[in-house]
């Protein structure tokens, strides 16, 4: 039951919306709830045990931390600093291990269901290799649906209550919702305990007001998915899957459409989820930023899937920069090699664990691995070579804020990122480097208007409804960028133009969506993941 | 007291707002089912069958079928005519669901008063269960009630001059394919039985209601197809008609006395029939309703003239392609 | 406060540290910076700075920076 679909918003969502308001207030948590069970229930049946045990395991972790802090706090009372100190970092040490004890067993159950086969096939090809048997039987394993996220968002919490960012939950029931708000199971934002967990808990009352805004961002999110994502689908999806039969311009049109597919996909549900969330009166994080005007690799990142971005910081690349392994290096790095390699090897240090969960994090293939040391190896190169970049451009008085130079670097971050992609789509890794250098062969730009667009089941109408539907995206992107949209803009708005707006819309999406005879429904990429 | 004005001012602007949209579908869609009644190159194939059957001068039809794909391999109009004067018409759709059916009919009964309604029985297998089945529910209930969603791809004939041509008699076209099915007896008795689905049950009960009321019979016909049917579901459906009291002629079960032969009249290794397999299937049909039904002869009325003449031109075509297929 | 202000001065000396009050959330610190600063100020001020510290609040204002320096201190 994905979000754009007919039962979800003319069924499910209604359906949870009436019941939510019908229940008293103290039990609202417990529509949202079941809601969510039943709605994974749907989707993935008896493997909601999974997300019930994660939930209960994430629980109980985090009370044996708090016990282990109230336990240290009864045992240092009465001693002077210094005892009291040791005293601190005997427990501390202890919370920890119970932390990674946690840590573990989350992964070890995410690791074991989404990266089993993976991990038994290279050791067995290793294994054949030596001229050995096969060790390791492949298994069929069922991924409970949205499990790398909420896998995500349960070890948040539980380092948050480790630092002490966060009061433990007691209450198993809020945490449990924190983990299973509907809208968000299958494909994120992977939300932060602080950001949502009181709100769902609150059972505020559904207004009127939260009911019209999440429409319209429900709408919005049909426009970018019905009417652009899943047209560009039959193209995209003709050229990788029969990627030996093409070369050059087509290729690389396949990138870009697979990009901006991906983006109108992903960010269109995201506004279908960002919506639903509001019709609750929930301020779900935001997950994109207008993406395609970042002027580098590294600002990308911090405007697509945000919230996975942020969660990496501060799970990972925070952790692991104040780590010990991190300082030791600070500290030769200083002694022996200089400030510009001693930052070269920090940034490193931190940056590689990031890339290398978030190609993992995708899926355990080959090409999402090297997806992430892509940009491992950008991000990197970037901070190498800034200090000669700056006196560069010092030399040759160029303005950083200018226009012309803008546009280059945004450009330049679109190739960065279409080729980035053009990997994360591809089948497989050796299919990527194939289709990569297949691109610079016979470039054949003519290829593009001599009818050869109009073979793989999209007609003029539909490329044209394509790049129109990206324009208003981009308008509307603009605008938002220079602070003109968004909720309060169109609040300022008089009503008929706001209606104007809101029809157009609809129209739009019933009459452009890509739906009915002649298309098929097309799932949602990122829920795979 | 002030709340309560607020939630009395908000509701009028949502009702207003919900009027004008309506308003607006209801332009939009009159406006585009009156362009595609009259062009029938507007539609996509398998609306076609929806709107042919409204631009059939009022109650001329007779006879209406129903069904996927099997109801318009199997089963030639024009045949019917030529043989007994009656007027029928295929409503067939590919993969036609039960919730479409209904709204065909719907749909049918909006222009026509037929006298029988022929449901192919390859239909009551199609329900899904569960979500992908009220999924299926909804959408036809949408596209019948909001034909706008149905239509709704019509902006591209506008845009780029888009069409979708195809032949048709009455709701039957020429399928000159040959590919025999060879793997023999596929009827094989049995006493199981595959349970129809819950939505279908549901669904057939309304069929027969609207049938009823509108002073239909309804006759199940299950056509050759040695990949879709068995022993299994002819029980079912047999069960199902007997409890019903309606009529089920089950050709599966009537091969030799129709006379197929499956080296000849097969269009996809017995999946459909071709031309050959579905004059076979009509002409038996019409014998069948002849004895069982008393369906009136038009041939010879002053308002069937174009029945004749579209009768001649079938004729002629399919004596060609059936000289062809036998060259083959 | 002085030996607080080299160090960021050492990080980006065209900044007016002092009147900023936004460091992370306007950018003038990004990630990278952020992990420099932390491993200086570990080192100059001899204390140790958990990951959970590294938070915006901490770290927006020179302000803030020297407050959290002086609650490290203490514990």
């Amino acid at each position: 039951m994905a979000y754009h679909t007919s039962i979800y918003l003319f069924v499910f969502l209604p359906v949870v919306l009436l019941v939510y308001q019908l229940t008293p207030k103290k039990l609202r948590w417990m529509t949202l709830l079941l809601s969510g069970y039943v709605f994974f229930w749907m989707i993935s049946g008896k493997l909601v045990l999974y997300l019930i045990g994660t939930t209960l395991f994430t629980h109980y972790i985090g009370v044996w931390m708090s016990w282990m802090k109230l336990q240290c706090e009864t045992a240092v009372s009465g001693l002077t600093k210094e005892e009291s100190s040791i005293v601190k970092k005997r427990y501390k040490q202890k919370e920890k291990w119970i932390l990674i004890g946690g840590i573990l067993g989350l992964l070890l159950a995410l690791a074991y269901l989404k990266y089993y086969n993976f991990f038994a096939k290279n050791i067995n090809a290793i294994i054949g290799a030596w001229g050995g048997s096969y060790a390791l039987q492949t298994k069929e394993l069922l991924l409970p649906i949205g499990i790398s996220f909420y896998t995500l968002q349960a070890i948040g919490y539980m380092a948050d209550v480790y630092w002490g960012k966060l009061k433990v939950e007691q209450h198993p029931g809020k945490l449990a919702l924190f983990l299973g708000f509907f809208p968000q199971i299958m494909e994120g934002p992977i939300s932060m305990y602080s950001q949502t967990a009181d709100a769902l808990w609150q059972g505020a009352p559904i207004t009127g007001e939260n009911l019209s805004k999440g429409s319209v961002r429900i709408l919005w999110g049909l426009f970018k998915k019905m009417i652009i994502a899943d047209r560009l689908y039959v193209f995209v999806q003709a050229i990788f899957e029969h990627y030996e039969m093409y070369h050059g311009v087509m290729i690389a049109a396949a990138a870009v459409a697979y990009t901006v597919q991906l983006y109108m996909e992903f960010s269109g549900c995201m506004d279908i989820i960002i919506g639903s969330g509001r019709m609750f009166g929930i301020t779900l994080p935001e997950n994109f930023r207008q993406p395609f005007a970042s002027r580098s690799a590294a600002e990308f990142w911090r405007r697509w899937h945000i919230t996975l971005g942020v969660w990496f910081k501060t799970y990972v690349f925070y952790p692991v920069s104040v780590s010990g392994l991190v300082k030791r290096w600070n500290k030769f790095g200083r002694k022996h090699l200089g400030k510009y390699l001693t930052k070269l090897g920090v940034s490193a240090l931190s940056l590689f664990p990031v890339w290398i969960c978030n190609g993992l994090w995708h899926g355990a293939r080959w090409s999402y691995i090297f997806y992430g040391m892509y940009y491992f190896v950008i991000l990197l190169g970037g901070i190498a070579i800034e200090p000669v970049r700056n006196k560069v451009l010092d030399a040759c008085h160029i303005n950083e804020n200018a226009w012309y130079f803008r546009l280059i670097q945004i450009l330049k971050t679109w190739m960065i990122i279409f080729t980035g992609e053009l990997f994360f789509r591809a089948n497989g890794l050796r299919a990527g480097i194939s289709m990569f250098f297949s691109m610079f062969r016979n470039f054949e730009l003519q290829r593009l208007w001599d009818g050869t667009m109009l073979t793989f089941g999209l007609d003029q109408a539909d490329y044209l409804v394509v790049v129109v539907g990206c324009v208003v995206v981009a308008i509307v992107g603009m605008m938002k960028e220079r602070n003109l949209l968004g909720e309060a803009g169109l609040q300022k708005l008089c009503l008929p133009m706001r209606w104007a707006i809101y029809y157009g819309l609809i129209l739009a999406v019933v009459i452009l969506g890509a739906y009915g005879i002649g298309y098929q429904q097309v799932d949602m990429i990122y829920a795979g993941f | 007291m002030q709340d309560f004005k607020n939630i009395g001012k908000r509701a009028g602007k949502v009702a207003l707002f919900l009027a004008i949209l309506f308003v607006i579908f209801e332009l939009m869609a009159e406006r585009m089912e009156i362009a595609l009644i009259k062009n029938d190159n507007l539609v996509q194939s398998r609306n076609k069958s929806l709107f042919r059957i409204q631009r059939e001068p009022q109650d001329s039809i007779d006879v209406i079928v129903l069904g996927d794909s099997l109801s318009y391999a199997s089963i030639s109009p024009m045949e019917l005519w030529e043989e007994h004067g009656i007027t029928g018409y295929v409503c067939g759709q590919s993969g036609q669901k039960i919730q479409e059916t209904y709204h065909m009919l719907e749909t049918a009964f909006e222009t026509q008063s037929p006298k029988l309604v022929i449901l192919e029985t390859n239909t009551l297998f199609r329900g899904r269960t569960g979500l992908e089945g009220i999924k299926e529910t909804i959408e036809a209930w949408g596209n019948y009630y909001i034909p706008i969603f149905r239509g709704h791809d019509i902006w591209k004939s506008f845009l780029i001059d888009k069409k979708y041509p195809e032949e048709s008699y009455k709701g039957f076209s020429f399928r000159c394919d040959v590919q025999p099915y060879k793997k023999g007896n596929y009827m094989l008795e049995t006493e199981q039985k595959e349970e129809m689905p819950d939505i279908v049950v549901k669904y057939m009960e309304s069929i027969q209601k609207l049938c009823y009321k509108k002073g239909a019979e309804l006759l199940l016909v299950g056509t050759p197809s040695p990949v879709n049917c068995n022993y299994r579901r002819h029980n079912s459906i047999s069960a199902y008609a007997e409890s019903n009291s309606l009529d089920y002629l089950d050709m599966n079960l009537r091969l030799d006395e129709i006379g197929i032969d499956w080296e000849t009249d097969s269009l996809d290794k017995g999946d459909h029939l071709n031309l050959s397999g579905a004059e076979k299937v009509t002409k038996y049909l019409g014998d069948y309703l002849e004895e069982h039904y008393e369906l009136p002869d038009h041939r010879g009325e002053n308002s069937y003239r174009g029945w004749e003449k579209e009768a001649r031109e079938y004729e002629q075509k399919a004596q060609l392609h059936l000289e062809q297929m036998a060259a083959k | 406060m002085e030996k607080l202000l080299d160090i960021l001065m050492e990080i980006d000396d065209s900044i007016d540290w002092k009147a900023q009050k936004a460091l992370v959330n306007d950018r003038l610190l990004d990630s990278f910076a952020v992990i420099s600063l932390i491993a200086e100020l570990e080192e100059q001020f001899d204390i140790e700075i958990e990951a959970a510290e590294i938070i915006p609040e901490n770290l927006n204002s020179v302000d803030a920076i020297w407050k959290m320096i002086q609650r490290l201190k203490e514990n």
